[in-house]
């Protein structure tokens, strides 16, 4: 039955727990009272990328684009918009500093400039429907690559597109099938496959929402996998704070089944695979291959030393290709439409080596002091500035924009003069940072990067398995040296010894975790040296962050006894009668800021 | 086998592809510190002091050395400054968590370190995991494991409980490189035990033992109790442990045998008063032998149970001997023996030593000379009965102490003498079993239990079974002199049996007529010299002929006429008395 129209309500992660179940069944109730429910089908969509917004939905084949949105909201939305056709304006979205809300979701800046490659079917397709998928062309790849092409040429195919890993060591995906297939075909045992959905990453999503929103697309280019390397055992491994992506992927897995696209005898040739679901163990350093693949086999999710690569011997001692789920998602595209294709897109030129460029797109989940936080997908290569600025909005406020922290919770902090790098693996490297999975945390000009590395630090020494001592002992003696210069007890001497752990734990650790550890302080230390020398020599915090540094007073002559700031002081550290300039006692004082807050004249000085 | 070419610090060298760097190094002599690394175990690679630098087609890397497989054309370097900046590191890292570990300390001190940057915590334990893996990996027990995780991670048992799983092994004491590790009191105590048994569960039973070769002590050994360990077999390069082997019956053919089944010590137990068994200071005196011989548990030294040596020291003579209550016999051998002692404890812990004997028995050649020598050594002799030992203390040099009470019947005094130790010298007994092996070779025995010679002068290692010869203390007590004469004597004998190749026989023996026999086995108990058996196999009774006497006991009792004797049959014997008849 053919709908006149398609509610695409977001039922991502975030705008479900904003109440977008409760807005979808509203919305179902809604029409069918309306007489409308032949006319018009609610579909439940995975994230939709403007979280931020959520709950999210947006009306086709008008495309107009609803965000904010309360239940309360449900009964004017569906009189005017779906029963007269009149778009209503005041729950459009707008974007900040402009004069009004832009109906159309491709004209809104956030989307415009974004290039949707893996995620090419978010918003569109219900997760949990194979047939969604289907009619947009899925399954396709997978057909052409059991069908048509030899694992050689896949493989082939795979390493002219230059697909590096999303996982983020950026090592080349073709490369590693290769080596994983050749191991196998050696010591003729059969090799293992295994998606990386265990995302610990602090703030980062896209996994999830990929799972979450197109299940199938992981699915497929896992058994496209599977085939190249000569696997019949597939494994994701998915982390335990995932329950709806968990759920819709058992949902796609036996639809998959029923379809006869995973199991034995598949697409009615003698290829035979299947995927278990198995889930993370909770540990940021189970996302790491030989601590998740130990994980898998039920042992403690801790690294080993990786002399012996585990596309040689990895589960079970089996030779195991680990993929991240961005990773893998990227796959069924190569196929159906060529590495040409996507070895256009993105930067370098990749056509002798993967390790020349970096190509195809990438997903990042933008957050911090940004505008427009949320997820979004981008060609490699394009500007720091054109993801904050042009995707962003830019700084909330007004405010400066300080830094960037791109990787995850080990890379690093760039500055205001790297916004005209271009993103791909290697510039990242190089300025001492890293693509990591894709998180990216903008900063603006009140943000402390001594604070922000002892942050991270913190996370990291929390997240150490403790297996090997540079990064148990390592992580804890920096934490030691940077709470002790935030809180202005630092020695002189303190940067360079930050830097020699830095280094040796780069050199001595165990696995990336610990290795890649000192990222945050080393980063932090080459752009924003002065800040640690200012904690450090003057004792003096230049962002006004950390607390033992800062100190507030009221000016006396501007001061007008308004008595914002008393109301606002949950410790009562300022007095004052009405009309008159108030007074602050230090000794009550917690330095948490309210009173420069509330503080309409500037009279609260921060030094 | 594949032979690839390393250079480690300027040394060409060739290894086994893929072995672990560490070892090739130390075959040639380079020393890598190690603290996470033993050899019985798979490397871990966690403590990373290992760390040194390779040099590979250009690439510069660190690696550790107790993990890395060596391939072709590497140039490792263990002594650049990168290294040792990393190894510095790594040692105030480890002391800011262990300052008080002497090991960590020497290491320091090597890499320059005095103060160390982040001070000195009172931990002592570096999480290196070797207790972990070895109670897993080669002991089986999986007692031990790791607990949390980062800075909070910890080694320890499931839910910090002593965990029944510990099988009180002592491996992980062994391997722990800080020496965080310590026994209980508890299992001390068990262990305790054990330095007058045997060291270890795989041993040479003694210096002298035929064959010369080791046995594993099935009731001791890990491997038994855990399925796993088996790092004899992994160290042995002969290849020559079986676990599996079991025990089994052999049979062999002899001519003749000689009886040497010896003694045993009389259960000091058995002797209450003298509190064996109740102070943890009286020993036997043949835990005193244990403790002189110099490749024992403790090399040779005289100690007392808490490690110490003692200051004084009794030998009570006689225990078990020359006793209505236990033996009436004097063993003859504990004079001697305890002189021996006496001497040798002496010796070793300069204690002062006591001896308190009844009579002294010093017959022997040369044997007085050395009770002499003991005279002159200032060793007291007090002759009397001891009464009771105990740690009952009167005065205050008897404190601590265990004091012996005793009758002086020369000073015609009572004495109490404190001594730190107190030594049993356990007479001889004939063993639990004799009546079982006297039976078997149809023996006899005195009342005591020692097997009975034939006669004690004509034919003293004979006995009333032809062939079978008795040597040694299962005869009587003797000392090893007599006994090695008595064991010449006996194999002589033996061999002279053996020598003559066919031994004639009476020819009036009996035999049984196996269609005749009806396997009531009424003969087999009868006969005097156990020439008889019962075959399960053909279940009728068979005859040793080389055992028959010719007594025709089984002829007369067999029921179904089955037995009979030669020059004896029925028939012979009927036409005898038709013939006297006839006349
Ligand atoms: C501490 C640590 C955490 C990691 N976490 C993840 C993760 O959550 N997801 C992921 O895909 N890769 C993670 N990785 C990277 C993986 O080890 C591995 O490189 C990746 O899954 C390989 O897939 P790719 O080649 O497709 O990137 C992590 C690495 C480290 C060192
Ligand atoms: S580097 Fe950190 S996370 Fe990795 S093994 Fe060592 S302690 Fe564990
Ligand atoms: S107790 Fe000893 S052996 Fe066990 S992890 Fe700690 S330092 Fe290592
Ligand atoms: S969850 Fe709805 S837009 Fe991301
Ligand atoms: S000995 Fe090599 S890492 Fe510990």
């Amino acid at each position: 039955m053919a709908f006149r129209s398609h509610v695409l309500v977001c039922a991502g992660t975030g705008c479900v727990s904003c109440g977008s179940f409760d807005l979808g069944a509203a919305l179902e109730r809604e029409i069918a009272s309306r007489g409308l429910a032949d006319e018009i089908q609610v579909v439940r969509t995975g994230c939709q990328g403007f979280c931020a917004e959520g709950p999210v939905l947006v009306v086709q084949p008008d495309e107009v684009f609803y965000c904010g949105l309360k239940t309360s909201d449900v009964a004017t939305l569906v009189e005017e918009h779906l029963l007269k056709g009149r778009p209503v304006r005041k729950l459009m979205y707008t974007p900040p500093s402009a004069p009004a809300p832009v109906p159309k979701l491709s004209q809104i800046p956030f989307f415009a400039k974004q290039k949707l490659v893996v995620l090419r079917n978010r918003g569109l397709v219900d997760p949990e429907r194979i047939d969604d998928y289907i009619a947009r062309d899925g399954y396709e790849a997978l057909a052409k690559a059991v069908t048509e092409l030899t694992p050689e040429e896949i493989i082939r195919e795979i390493k002219l597109s230059g697909l590096r890993g999303r996982g983020g060591g950026g090592f080349p995906t073709g490369v590693k099938w290769a080596t994983c297939r050749q191991a196998a075909l050696h010591r003729g045992v059969e090799p293992v496959i295994v998606c990386n959905a265990d995302e610990g990453d602090p703030g980062a999503f896209m996994d999830r929402s990929i799972i979450e929103s197109d299940p199938h697309a992981v699915i497929e280019g896992m058994a496209i996998g599977a085939r190249a390397i000569g696997a019949r055992q597939g494994f994701v491994y998915i982390r335990h704070e995932y329950p709806i992506a968990r759920e819709r992927l058992a949902k796609a897995l036996d639809q998959a089944r029923d379809y006869g696209l995973l199991g034995r005898g598949i697409l009615g040739t003698k290829f035979d695979f299947d995927i278990s679901v198995v889930q993370g163990a909770g540990a940021f350093v189970c996302g790491e291959s030989t601590a998740l693949m130990a994980s898998l086999e039920g042992k403690a999710g801790e690294p080993r030393a990786k002399y012996i690569h585990t596309v040689e011997y990895g589960y079970k001692n089996l030779p195991t290709n680990l993929n991240n789920v961005e990773t893998w998602a990227n796959v069924p595209l190569i196929i159906s439409r060529g590495a040409a294709w996507f070895a256009s897109m993105g930067s370098g030129d990749v056509s002798e080596n993967p390790w020349n460029g970096s190509s195809g797109t990438k997903v990042f989940s933008l957050v911090g002091k940004v505008n427009n936080t949320g997820l979004i997908e981008v060609p490699m290569g394009i500007t720091l500035r054109e993801i904050i600025f042009g995707i962003g909005g830019g700084i909330p406020r007004g405010r400066a924009f300080k830094a960037v922290q791109t990787g995850g919770p080990s890379g690093g902090c760039l500055p205001a003069t790297h916004l005209d790098m271009p993103v791909d693996f290697d510039s990242l490297t190089a300025a001492g940072s890293m693509m990591g999975s894709g998180g990216m945390i903008v900063m603006d000009d009140q943000t402390c990067m001594v604070d922000v590395a002892r942050y991270f630090i913190a996370f990291l020494t929390e997240e150490s398995c403790g297996k090997c001592i540079p990064c148990r002992e390592g992580l804890r003696c920096s934490l030691d040296v940077l709470t002790r210069i935030t809180e202005g007890k630092g020695e002189e001497g303190d940067i360079a010894l930050l830097e020699e752990m830095g280094a040796v734990m780069q050199d001595a650790c165990l696995c990336a975790l610990g290795s890649s550890a000192p990222n945050p302080v080393m980063s932090t230390l080459r752009y924003f040296r002065d800040e640690y020398e200012a904690h450090v020599r003057e004792r003096r915090c230049p962002a006004g962050v950390c607390k033992a540094l800062i100190t507030y007073t009221i000016d006396q002559a501007l001061c007008d006894g308004c008595h914002a700031c008393v109301t606002a002081c949950s410790t009562g550290a300022i007095t004052g009668q009405v009309k008159y300039p108030h007074q602050l006692n230090q000794s009550l004082c917690i330095k948490c800021g309210a009173c420069l807050d509330a503080c309409k004249r500037n009279a609260v000085l921060r030094a | 086998m594949k032979l690839v070419k390393v250079t480690i610090d300027g040394i060409r060298t060739e290894a086994e592809d893929r072995t672990p760097l560490v070892q090739v190094a130390q075959k040639i002599g380079v020393k890598i510190p190690t603290l996470c690394h033993h050899p019985l175990v798979e490397p871990y690679g966690v403590c990373r002091i290992c760390t040194v630098e390779v040099h590979m087609r250009g690439r510069v890397r660190l690696v550790t050395a107790c993990n890395y497989p060596v391939t072709d054309g590497i140039e490792v370097f263990t002594q650049t400054d990168r290294v040792r900046r990393t190894r510095k590191l790594i040692l105030e890292w480890l002391l800011a968590r262990c300052g008080h570990v002497p090991l960590l300390n020497t290491l320091a001190a090597e890499y320059g370190i005095t103060e160390p940057r982040f001070g000195r915590g009172d931990d002592t334990c570096i999480l290196c995991g070797l207790c972990v893996r070895v109670c897993s990996d080669v002991v089986g027990a999986h007692a031990l494991g790791f607990f949390n995780r980062g800075t909070t991670r910890y080694v320890g048992t499931p839910y910090d409980e002593p965990s029944d799983r510990c099988i009180a092994c002592g491996a992980c004491v062994e391997v722990c490189p800080t020496g965080c590790i310590t026994m209980d009191d508890e299992v001390e105590q068990i262990r305790g035990e054990l330095p007058l048994g045997p060291m270890t569960a795989i041993y040479i039973p003694t210096m002298q033992a035929v064959p010369h070769q080791p046995v594993i002590d099935y009731d001791s050994c890990i491997h038994f109790k855990t399925d796993a360990c088996r790092v004899c077999a992994a160290v042995c390069e002969a290849k020559a442990i079986d676990h599996g082997q079991q025990d089994r019956r052999e049979e062999i053919q002899v001519g003749s045998i000689i009886v040497a089944t010896g003694f045993q010590p009389v259960d000091p137990q058995k002797v209450p008063q003298y509190g064996f068994g109740r102070y943890p200071n009286v020993v036997t005196a043949l835990q005193v032998e244990h403790m002189v011989n110099a490749s024992g548990p403790t090399n040779g030294q005289v100690l007392l149970k808490d490690g110490s040596r003692p200051q004084s020291v009794g030998i009570i003579h006689c225990v078990g001997s020359r006793d209505k209550n236990t033996h009436e016999y004097c063993s003859r051998v504990c004079c001697m023996y305890s002189l021996k002692l006496a001497h040798l404890v002496h010796e070793r812990s300069g204690a002062k030593v006591y001896n308190f004997y009844i009579d002294m028995r010093s017959a022997g050649k040369g044997y007085e000379e050395f009770y002499n020598h003991l005279l002159e050594e200032g060793c007291e002799f007090i002759r009397g009965r001891v009464a009771e030992v105990s740690d009952w203390a009167v005065t205050p040099a008897e404190q601590g102490k265990l004091v012996i009470r005793v009758e002086d019947t020369l000073a015609g005094l009572v004495r109490r003498i404190p001594v730190d130790m107190v030594v049993l010298s356990t007479g001889l007994e004939a063993r639990e079993d004799a009546d079982e092996v006297r039976r078997l070779f149809n023996m006899s025995c005195s009342s005591e239990g020692w097997f009975l010679e034939r006669h004690p002068k004509l034919a003293p290692v004979s006995t009333f079974t032809d062939g079978v010869f008795i040597a040694g203390c299962a005869q009587g007590p003797k000392d090893i002199p007599d006994t090695v004469a008595q064991a010449g004597a006996a194999a002589a004998e033996a061999l002279a049996l053996i020598d003559t190749g066919q031994v004639e026989l009476e020819a009036y023996t009996a035999w049984i007529d196996e269609e005749r026999c009806s396997g009531c086995q009424i003969c087999v108990p009868l006969c005097p010299f156990s020439a008889i058996e019962f075959s399960r196999e053909k279940k009728v009774s068979t005859l040793n002929e080389a055992l028959c006497k010719g007594c025709g006991t089984c002829v007369a009792a067999c029921p179904s006429h089955a037995a009979q004797q030669h020059h004896f049959t029925d028939a012979q014997i009927m036409t005898e008395i038709e013939g006297v008849l006839v006349r």
